[in-house]
């Protein structure tokens, strides 16, 4: 099922799409967040910020972005 | 010969700058303790080098200013090496950057860092394959126990006579996703994890990041390092530095007190009476209050900051006051010049760059000079009010804060615009190493007793001067009025106020020999901690946001300071402090 980021009640998640701007797409590619990139949803804040992991690092994304990557959650 | 030392943020960067140069950069675990370019010069393999550490990205292509600014460094090329540092713990996300720097197609080599912390959480590299795969040299170094500099300095013998053949000979291509797609590739060549049980530190870090139980972990923290700075404190005045003064110092003054005729001379150095804190005697008491009164405080502060900027706790905090920062105009990052700024004024001024607005910039800027009291300040808040219950310094921080964040509420609704979004790396926690805090603490006790202890003696050398002189009553009808009426403070700590200007952060003391009671002592450390920035960070802010910034951010702090003195003054009062 596809849903966005902060929406994912699953941990493990696939990065499908990523609706935002230039900026912000070039922002998540540097940190490895791209589609079709496997992540695990950590922590998160209703509406409020989520960490996730990425490449065995964990970064933190607030709601407003957190809402534009929409990902496939994963068994 | 010319170096340039790039990485992404939090790779350990500074530590292996520190190490090349043997400039003393602090480092800590959270990414952008260098804001600012540094410059070192060396010599390895009895080469003359000089090194440029280069603000940490993890792109070339970013938009941010630290991105900017490696970007410039970067492309203008007028280098002769590039060293990239790579966190073994993060290789795969590392590379990332790296084959951005192979596309430049300089001589280059690569160091990998935090191999010990990487082999303890199951990670494998093969470092000859990586090499091979990479066509760059390859270190393997542990930089804060300065494990694999010998390789480095080895290295440097052939690169010297060789430096083409440190030009990287793979090509990489152009496409973003093509990247990763190789990094990839690599990374399953020449890496393996072994998945191992979360370790003490992995579990910690889900418990202090998940909102039912990092709030009141975040609470308790804070209360915990309350009474652990106090108790810090007063027990190296009580059984240490008190007793050694009164014993072995105050013998010493006494005999030259008594061989020296009473005059002038002798009231200059001992004012009306020897006893410290009962005069202004820049010998007794000039020693006594940054040396038994404040400097126990500094350290003990010192250490509970140095623990947590080494495990990592802040960038946590900062995801924990995301929702809450979002009320007042920022996202959770904002909290770091914040936290920053209860160090010092001036870094937490330089984070600001981290935040991208002009608008979150003056949100911040605001809540930092209105509510973050600098290091020495806090100490002597602490210091100052240790006689009383620690109820009353809770109280004071709760009464700080809470001003501080009605401002930035303020300044959120009176400026339009809105909040960016959170996107930060958090760092893993790192079990604090002992060599690291010391040598931290070292650091920073030494620029205290360098920076502040001269002020403080001077400070009290003239207003003893005034003492003696009787121009107390003279300058305190001046100020009578206002600080009568307005603070219900007494008329005799006008010099104070007028010295606070000059080095606000340590004028909080001079209070100390007047004997003030609860409220006075309250009330006029709120107002010296706000009324104005220190000279200092005035200049600071003034470089770093313009003229019209800082002078909207003074304004507004004077008159919230002066207002909220005020409510404060007589809030005491109506509970029958005085």
């Amino acid at each position: 099922m596809e849903i966005t980021l902060s929406k994912a009640k699953n941990a493990k998640l696939k990065v499908i799409k990523i609706n935002g701007g230039r900026n912000m797409i070039a922002k998540l590619y540097s940190m490895g967040i791209y589609e079709g990139v496997d992540i695990e949803k950590l922590v998160s804040y209703s509406k409020g910020p989520v960490v996730i992991k990425v490449l065995n690092s964990q970064i933190a994304i607030g709601h407003n972005m957190a809402e534009k990557i929409v990902v496939k959650e994963m068994n | 010969m010319k170096i340039i030392l790039t990485g992404n943020p939090n790779v350990g960067k500074s530590v292996v700058f520190s190490y090349l140069t043997g400039y003393t950069a602090i480092s800590s675990n959270y990414p952008g303790t260098t804001v600012d370019i540094l410059g070192g010069k060396t010599k390895l393999a009895g080469i003359d080098l000089e090194v440029v550490d280069v603000p940490g990205v993890y792109s070339l292509s970013g938009e941010s200013v630290a991105d900017r600014v490696a970007d410039e460094i970067i492309k203008k090329g007028d280098y002769d090496l590039i060293i990239n540092v790579l966190d073994a713990n993060n290789l795969e996300r590392n590379l990332f950057f790296a084959f951005e720097l192979i596309e430049m197609k300089r001589p280059m080599i690569f160091l990998v860092n935090k191999c010990d912390i990487a082999k303890n959480r199951g990670i494998n590299i093969d470092f000859k394959k990586l090499e091979e795969l990479l066509g760059v040299k390859v270190i393997p170094i542990v930089a804060t126990a300065g494990i694999g500099f010998d390789l480095l300095n080895n290295e440097f013998k052939n690169i010297v006579k060789n430096i083409n053949d440190y030009i990287p000979k793979i090509s990489v291509p152009d496409d973003k996703l093509d990247k990763w797609k190789m990094i990839g590739d690599v990374s399953s060549k020449c890496e393996t994890i072994v998945h191992k049980h979360p370790t003490f530190l992995e579990k910690l870090e889900v418990i202090t990041t998940t909102p039912v139980t990092a709030v009141p972990f975040a609470f308790i923290l804070i209360i915990l390092s309350f009474y652990f700075i106090r108790f810090i404190g007063e027990g190296l005045i009580n059984y240490i530095l008190d007793p050694f003064f009164n014993n072995f110092y105050m013998p010493i003054v006494e005999k030259l007190y008594s061989v020296i005729s009473p005059g002038i001379l002798r009231e200059l150095l001992f004012g009306k009476s020897i006893t410290p804190l009962e005069g202004f005697s820049v010998l007794t008491t000039g020693l006594y209050v940054p040396f038994v009164v404040v400097l126990p405080y500094i350290i003990a502060f010192y250490i509970v900051i140095g623990i947590l900027e080494d495990i990592g706790y802040l960038p946590r905090l900062s995801v924990i006051l995301d929702k809450f920062s979002h009320r007042i105009g920022l996202h959770g990052y904002g909290s770091i010049p914040f936290i920053l700024g209860l160090g010092c004024k001036v870094p937490g001024i330089f984070s600001l760059r981290i935040l991208e607005t002009k608008r979150e910039k003056l949100i911040a800027a605001s809540l930092m000079f209105l509510s973050a009291p600098c290091m020495p300040q806090t100490a002597m808040i602490f210091a100052i009010l240790s006689k009383y219950p620690v109820k009353w310094t809770f109280l004071f921080f709760i009464f700080l804060f809470s001003v501080g964040v009605l401002g930035a509420f303020l300044f959120n609704k009176i400026v339009k615009g809105e909040a960016q979004d959170l996107f930060v790396e958090i760092p893993p926690y790192h079990r604090p190493v002992l060599k690291n805090l010391l040598f931290k603490l070292n650091l920073r006790t030494k620029n205290f007793i360098k920076d502040a202890v001269p002020f403080v003696m001077g400070g009290i050398f003239f207003i003893n001067i005034l003492d003696v002189m009787n121009f107390f009553d003279m300058i305190s009808k001046v100020f009578a009025p206002i600080l009568n009426s307005v603070f219900s403070l007494p008329a005799k700590i006008s010099p104070i106020i007028i010295l606070g200007f000059l080095k606000k952060d340590v004028s909080i003391t001079l209070l100390t020999p007047f004997n003030l009671g609860l409220r006075e002592t309250l009330v006029s450390s709120y107002f010296l901690v706000t009324y104005l920035p220190c000279l200092a960070s005035i200049f600071v802010l003034f470089k770093e946001l313009g003229k019209k910034i800082t002078v909207s951010v003074i304004a507004f702090n004077f008159v919230f300071s002066m207002f909220f003195s005020w409510l404060f003054s007589n809030i005491l009062l109506a509970m029958g402090v005085q």
